[in-house]
């Protein structure tokens, strides 16, 4: 985790106060995005993990995630129906759903994992995603047992 | 096969409030072919506790193993080392494994993590159904192969009851009325006739009923 | 009091007119009273529920053993759900000791239905073995084990068929099973469904059971538009037809019940003009008020005396 220590007036005009660097964690299918390091960001971290189908992924490997200190989970699949491995991002979809309920038990907020289709390359649409999350995590806050 | 569902998180972790290091135990058979307690619900188990007191400010040392079975002495002596290093075994084993755990460890507390549902079969992925009560005295072919009394919601043996309706059952509209199915095989097979016959009342005392059983054989007794 | 009236009235080949009243959610004897009162002397006999729908009651033995103080004819239902065997035929024992005639084998409303749903099930035999064991007790003077009763009770068995419910092609055989079994009358569960009605009872006719079984034929008065409505898609095993439904939306609230004594009326003169239906068990449940008036007006007053 990197500490970034910010001047005042800027730590005072943030609406929160979150000084930490935030965590995001993405896995990725190759098939929808080729390498997360296209991806880049300053004011966040990105630890990227690489699948040949998204459905190689399990519950327990985002919740590894989040014990390495992810403060969110964000899992890029290709578009429904377009699965090279035909059910592959289906059964993730089901998986990410269950580990949503399963952070809301835990106390963390399910809301700190989504699974986003995106098409194959587009990276646009992926930096927006990473976008989104870095305005959820404002909303959320750091992952408290991180 | 023997099914059982995870309890949830939070029944879990109220058990193990208090206690610094816990094994979560989990079995290789039954358990783990319907996802409640085998090696991955281990390790998601314990990386969940682990997150949920760490989030409350608490730390707690979890540890991980799964043994083949827990019904077994051959197996359970292999978790042996690991219990004797923790406060207490969440056991993610059925209501079998957990007792004979239990038994085995008498000295450490056995809190059970799973709830042992029925005896059933996996009808398709994901679903799982009751087939059957283990009564004793199996006569499933008088009813065509459907048994009523683990079926029937009321066990009948003369059935169907007048609350069956369209092939489900009054009790839940999702069940499927036994029953029906019964009656459905007689007359696909030709032989609705047949159930016009009496089947007379149970004798129950071969079931748990009649008090807890055993089965001893002598011939595997050295 | 000797034998079943009930009985007597139905070997003469009169047509027989049984209602059905639920006891009270307590001990409070004077609510059977009450209720008996309103329909006293309009009916032959009178079921006593026994722990309807899975909701705590007096108990059915007690209610029927009140009514025999009362100088009605009682009708005791027991159902399988609640008691084992043991504790069903000591019933039955205690039941005729206590001058109850007639009863009605039922397996019951699955506990869910209650307002103890936790509660654990008996179901250690069904309807069926019920009915075997009251005419075994009835004509052998033996229990279940065998044993030598120190006096038979001499029930007249009643059993229940639901015409509506499915699967519809196995009913009426299981009609003859209970036939078979010992059932010496039917009461239905409550018509409106005319045609289907009507298909059940000429299965029945040519199997030849009309004949060894006297068959009561169910009906309820509809209070409301929003009544018929529940029932028909709220409870399983009755089927309510459209245009009667469409009949009792097509009054006002004020003019509904009414109607629905109407239509009740016109059910019970069809169903008079059945061969083998030998009478009819009126279930208006909470609305027994209604009684006398649906008997006197369906040309059913005064009801045959047996002195």
């Amino acid at each position: 985790m990197v500490v970034q220590t910010m001047d005042r007036p800027k730590v005072a005009e943030k609406i929160e106060c979150n000084v930490v660097k935030p965590q995001i964690t993405v896995f990725h299918c190759i098939n929808a995005l080729s390498n997360a390091a296209l991806l880049d960001y300053d004011n966040c971290d990105i630890e990227s993990v690489k699948l040949p189908c998204s459905s190689m992924s399990r519950e327990l490997v985002f919740l590894k995630a989040f014990e390495s200190g992810a403060d969110a989970v964000v899992v890029l699949v290709c578009p429904e129906n377009s699965c090279r491995y035909l059910q592959g991002s289906l059964r993730t979809a089901k998986r990410v759903n269950r580990v949503k309920k399963l952070l809301d038990e835990i106390g963390l907020d399910g809301r700190r994992i989504n699974l986003y289709n995106i098409h194959n390359g587009d990276v646009r649409a992926a930096e927006k995603i990473i976008e989104n999350t870095l305005t959820d995590l404002a909303f959320l806050g750091p992952n408290p047992a991180a | 096969m023997i099914t059982g569902e995870q309890k949830p998180l939070a029944e879990i972790k109220a058990k193990v409030k208090g206690y610094k290091k816990i094994l979560v135990l989990g079995c290789g058979t039954c358990v783990k072919t319907c996802f409640a307690g085998g090696e991955d619900e281990v390790a998601t188990l314990a990386s969940a506790l682990r997150l949920s007191f760490k989030k409350d400010g608490q730390t707690i040392k979890v540890e991980e193993q799964t043994i083949e079975r827990q019904c077994e002495d051959e197996f359970i002596k292999e978790a042996a080392a690991k219990i004797a290093g923790v406060e207490a075994v969440v056991s993610l084993a059925c209501g079998a494994g957990v007792q004979m755990v239990a038994s085995r460890f008498p000295g450490v507390p056995l809190l059970p993590g799973v709830n042992t549902t029925f005896i059933g079969i996996l009808e398709k992925p994901g679903l799982f159904t009751e087939k059957c009560l283990g009564c004793g005295n199996c006569i499933v072919d008088v009813f065509g192969g459907i048994c009523p009394i683990s079926r029937c919601a009321k066990k009948l043996f003369n059935g169907p009851c007048g609350g069956s309706s369209n092939g489900k059952c009054e009790v839940n509209a999702e069940t499927e009325c036994a029953w029906q199915l019964i009656v459905d095989k007689a007359i696909s097979s030709g032989q609705l006739e047949k159930l016009a016959e009496y089947v007379p009342p149970k004798d129950w005392s071969a079931s748990n009923a009649g008090g807890p059983r055993k089965l001893v054989r002598e011939d595997h007794v050295i | 009091m000797n034998g079943s009236h009930l009985q007597q009235i139905l070997d003469r080949g009169q047509f027989a007119v049984t209602a059905e009243v639920g006891p009270p959610r307590g001990s409070n004897v004077e609510a059977v009273r009450l209720k008996a009162a309103k329909i006293k002397g309009y009916v032959d006999a009178v079921n006593v529920t026994d722990n309807q729908t899975a909701i705590v009651r007096m108990s059915s033995i007690a209610g029927c053993a009140h009514l025999v103080q009362m100088g009605l004819e009682p009708v005791m239902q027991m159902v399988t759900r609640d008691r084992n065997r043991i504790a069903l035929q000591s019933d039955i024992m205690g039941a005729y000791s206590l001058g109850i005639r007639n009863m009605v084998c039922l397996s019951g409303d699955h506990q869910s239905f209650g307002n103890q749903p936790g509660a654990l099930n008996v179901f250690d035999i069904d309807s069926m073995h019920l009915i075997n064991t009251v005419k075994t007790m009835r004509d052998s003077g033996k229990d279940m084990s065998g044993f030598e009763l120190n006096e038979a009770p001499k029930m007249f068995i009643g059993a229940a068929e639901n015409p509506f419910a499915d699967p519809f092609e196995y009913r009426v055989i299981r009609l003859a099973k209970k036939v078979s079994a010992g059932a010496d009358f039917i009461q239905t569960q409550c018509v409106y469904d005319m045609k289907r009605f009507k298909d059940w009872i000429i299965q029945a006719r040519d199997r030849g059971l009309t004949e060894k079984v006297h068959i009561l034929a169910g009906v309820t008065p509809l209070k409301s538009a929003r009544m018929a409505k529940y029932m028909a898609t709220k409870v399983s095993g009755i089927t309510i037809p459209e245009a009667i439904i469409k009949r009792m939306e097509g009054v006002t609230k004020e003019q509904a019940a009414a109607e629905g004594i109407k239509i009740c009326l016109e059910t019970i003169q069809e169903l008079r003009q059945l061969k083998g239906v030998h009478g009819i068990h009126i279930m208006a449940i909470e609305w027994e008020e209604k009684v006398p008036e649906i008997v006197q007006s369906a040309g059913l007053y005064p009801r045959p005396s047996l002195k």
